[in-house]
């Protein structure tokens, strides 16, 4: 048997697509052994550490000398609103992006996936794209990389578009959300047509990409007690899904899916044509399928009691299709549904993460799953309660229970608010791990 | 038709009912790579099998409705063809529509380099048939295994997929390992040996797979992977991209 049995490729066919490792890209490899690696994208905060933001590497193979420690902390020299990262299709790159100053850094983290470094930061992005502000998802494409805006230059607002790089760093080509007077092309199913942006996911065999729809800068950047005490702040939050054309990045339909659509995962079933996405203010699950040759959108479970504004976050697919993860900030909760039925998920457990939780990224076999807490500067909770307020933590799930691990107290460590994840592994690059020092070489 | 793609579409049924029965919801394993891309396969393991080897499952947009942006250049290097004739990429693929293969003559993943140059003689075929492409657009499959395959060997494996007389179909090596270390470098091609416990290498490679369409003028214009590496596909883009008179 050969060494680098845990490793696949995923790029192979569409129909293993996504979920974290579950939710990468298709074009892109997974690791389905042990993850050596879980690089974290770090919100830099006044008056920790060194303020700025920063991409924290930690240990996470239990084999590891330094497993759950922090083994590599690399700044970016300022704060940018830290918030989503994303591989490069060779897995060869990190792109992480600020919301604030849209900003993206490019990381290397092949030649030493232990210890990463800064291999270019993108300071044009706004420039560049003509006008998109906001950079969130970096989604792989092959040899480039699609970013989703979540805002515009001119009022801020949530109108934005994607923005396509390559790998490289070198700008290709911008489109533009189809909103009211500019639906280019795209079909209005329902009431509306908004042209905001959020998440993006791609399934090639059915050559479909759909994005959904957040909120624009004016928003993001406000105090969240502000926000929601603002009728008219409340009321640009995104409400659409987006069916496009992924061979052509052409709008094809807008779906109605009210109340701030954000992650969005696929099913890996070579005949289950579906995504699934959670809506942030009005707490639902959303089936977003293909039936008849066309693609609808539909509600299919509550996530909570809505009006407690639990606000759904981070969501993760199983490999199997048959379970869903899904965080609510407000509470630290994260509820397990069987989607077995996708047009019926059944709510089979809820489990306390901390004071805060936002995003959940699980292993190719289910079986680890980890989780960080921050979502915004300006939204999160800053007086805790406890020692979970920041926070990454892993958890096992076994026995239909997560059993937790281990924490790294992200404001102990002076590091900031950890945001979103992505795994590592020697082994995508011909690599072995440094051997053990072992314990009974008669030395200690 | 030679016997490789006779035994390749015969095997395409009996590979396809496989999957159909199977879930496809289990990831794939690899057998044997280090690297995310080519599986090698076990003999006996369900193999989903790349879309490139099926019909395409859904409409292609109108010729020249839409855009393949520029996104970036097509390097040169110094490259050896299947009659030992030293030339240069550039050389290769002045005036013409390029569709660039990466691929080692001994690599047995049907999803990898197989398919590439499956794909690829379904392009060849229609090229054969359209006036619109034939003297426009060539095919270049450039090795990644320079001591191995030869330009003898070379010959061979055009053979397995009936281009051995192609006048638009090149099967190319490298003249060094630097040359073939640069070009895989500028197309940001990247090459691993498979190696077993031991760290002993066990003959195969692994890399991601890639096609490139490089326009005329040597722009890159699209990289295909395995998911949507599909002759109709390339037909539609090559005929698009020369419906494009100015490159947007």
């Amino acid at each position: 048997m050969k060494k680098w049995l845990g490793m696949i490729l995923t790029v192979l066919l569409p129909q293993f697509a996504m979920a974290d490792e579950t939710c990468m890209s298709p074009y892109m490899a997974k690791i389905v052994g042990q993850e050596d690696f879980v690089y974290i994208w770090t919100l830099g905060v006044e008056g920790l550490g060194d303020e700025q933001d920063k991409l924290v590497t930690v240990s996470v193979n239990p084999n590891a000398e330094q497993y759950g420690e922090v083994v590599n902390s690399l700044s970016v020299g300022g704060r940018n609103e830290a918030h989503h990262s994303g591989l490069t299709d060779d897995r060869r790159y990190l792109w992480a992006s600020g919301l604030a100053s849209s900003k993206i850094f490019i990381f290397d983290v092949h030649t030493n996936p232990a210890k990463p470094s800064l291999h270019r930061t993108i300071d044009s992005f706004v420039g560049q794209s003509g006008g998109v502000v906001g950079p969130h998802t970096s989604y792989a494409l092959p040899g480039r990389i699609l970013i989703t805006g979540l805002s515009n230059e001119a009022d801020h607002g949530g109108v934005t578009g994607l923005v396509e790089y390559t790998n490289a760093g070198d700008y290709i080509t911008t489109h533009w959300m189809p909103k009211d007077g500019e639906l280019n092309g795209a079909v209005k199913s329902g009431q509306f047509a908004d042209g905001y942006g959020y998440d993006v996911r791609a399934l090639p065999r059915r050559n479909v990409l759909l994005t959904s729809s957040f909120t624009g800068l004016n928003n993001y950047m406000m105090n969240l007690g502000e926000m929601m005490g603002s009728p008219e702040a409340m009321s640009n939050f995104g409400n659409t899904v987006v069916v496009w054309d992924l061979h052509t990045r052409k709008p094809k339909k807008i779906l109605d899916v009210p109340g701030a659509p954000l992650e969005i995962r696929c099913a890996w079933g070579s005949n289950n044509n579906y995504c699934f996405t959670t809506t942030a203010l009005t707490s639902e699950i959303w089936l977003i399928y293909e039936q008849d040759n066309d693609w609808h959108a539909k509600k299919v479970a509550d996530i909570a009691d809505a009006s407690k504004v639990p606000l759904p976050v981070d969501i993760s697919i199983s490999a199997d299709d048959g379970s869903l993860w899904v965080n609510t900030w407000n509470d630290g909760m994260t509820r397990l549904f069987d989607i077995s039925d996708p047009f019926a998920p059944i709510l089979k457990s809820e489990t306390s993460i901390g004071e805060q939780v936002n995003m959940v990224s699980q292993s190719w076999d289910g079986k680890r799953l980890y989780y960080t807490s921050s979502l915004l500067a300006n939204w999160d909770k800053k007086v805790s309660t406890g020692k979970d307020l920041q926070y990454f933590k892993i958890y096992d799930y076994q026995d239909d229970k997560l059993v937790h691990k281990l924490t790294i107290d992200f404001i102990a460590e002076g590091l900031g608010y950890p945001h979103q994840m992505r795994f590592g592994a020697y082994s995508l690059y011909g690599m072995t791990a440094p051997p053990r020092p072992g314990k009974f070489a008669g030395l200690d | 038709m030679t016997l490789w793609v006779k035994k390749t579409q015969q095997a395409l049924c009996w590979l396809g009912c496989l999957v159909m029965a199977s879930a496809w919801g289990a990831p794939h394993h690899s057998s044997g790579t280090q690297t995310p891309t080519v599986a090698h396969h076990k003999p006996g393991l369900e193999v989903p099998l790349a879309p490139g080897y099926g019909p395409l499952g859904f409409e292609l947009p109108a010729v020249g409705s839409y855009a393949r942006p520029v996104i970036g250049r097509a390097s040169d290097g110094l490259v050896i063809d299947s009659r030992g004739q030293q030339t240069t990429l550039k050389t290769l693929m002045a005036g013409k529509v390029t569709l660039l293969s990466f691929m080692y003559a001994s690599c047995s993943d049907v999803n990898g380099c197989p398919l590439a140059s499956y794909v690829l003689n379904r392009v060849m075929q229609r090229l054969a048939k359209d006036p619109r492409l034939n003297n426009r657009v060539q095919l270049l499959s450039l090795s990644f295994d320079r001591l191995n395959d030869t330009p003898e060997m070379l010959r061979k494996y055009a053979a397995r997929f009936e281009a051995e007389q192609a006048q638009n179909w090149r099967f190319l090596t490298t003249p060094s390992d630097v040359e073939l270390e640069k070009i895989l470098k500028n197309y940001n091609q990247f090459v691993i040996q498979d190696v077993d416990n031991n760290g002993k290498p066990v003959g195969s490679l692994s890399h991601l797979l890639r096609v490139y369409l490089i326009d005329e003028q040597q722009n890159l214009r699209e990289v295909y992977s395995v998911s949507f590496l599909h002759p109709d596909i390339l037909v539609q883009d090559m005929l698009t991209i020369l419906s494009d008179v100015k490159s947007p």
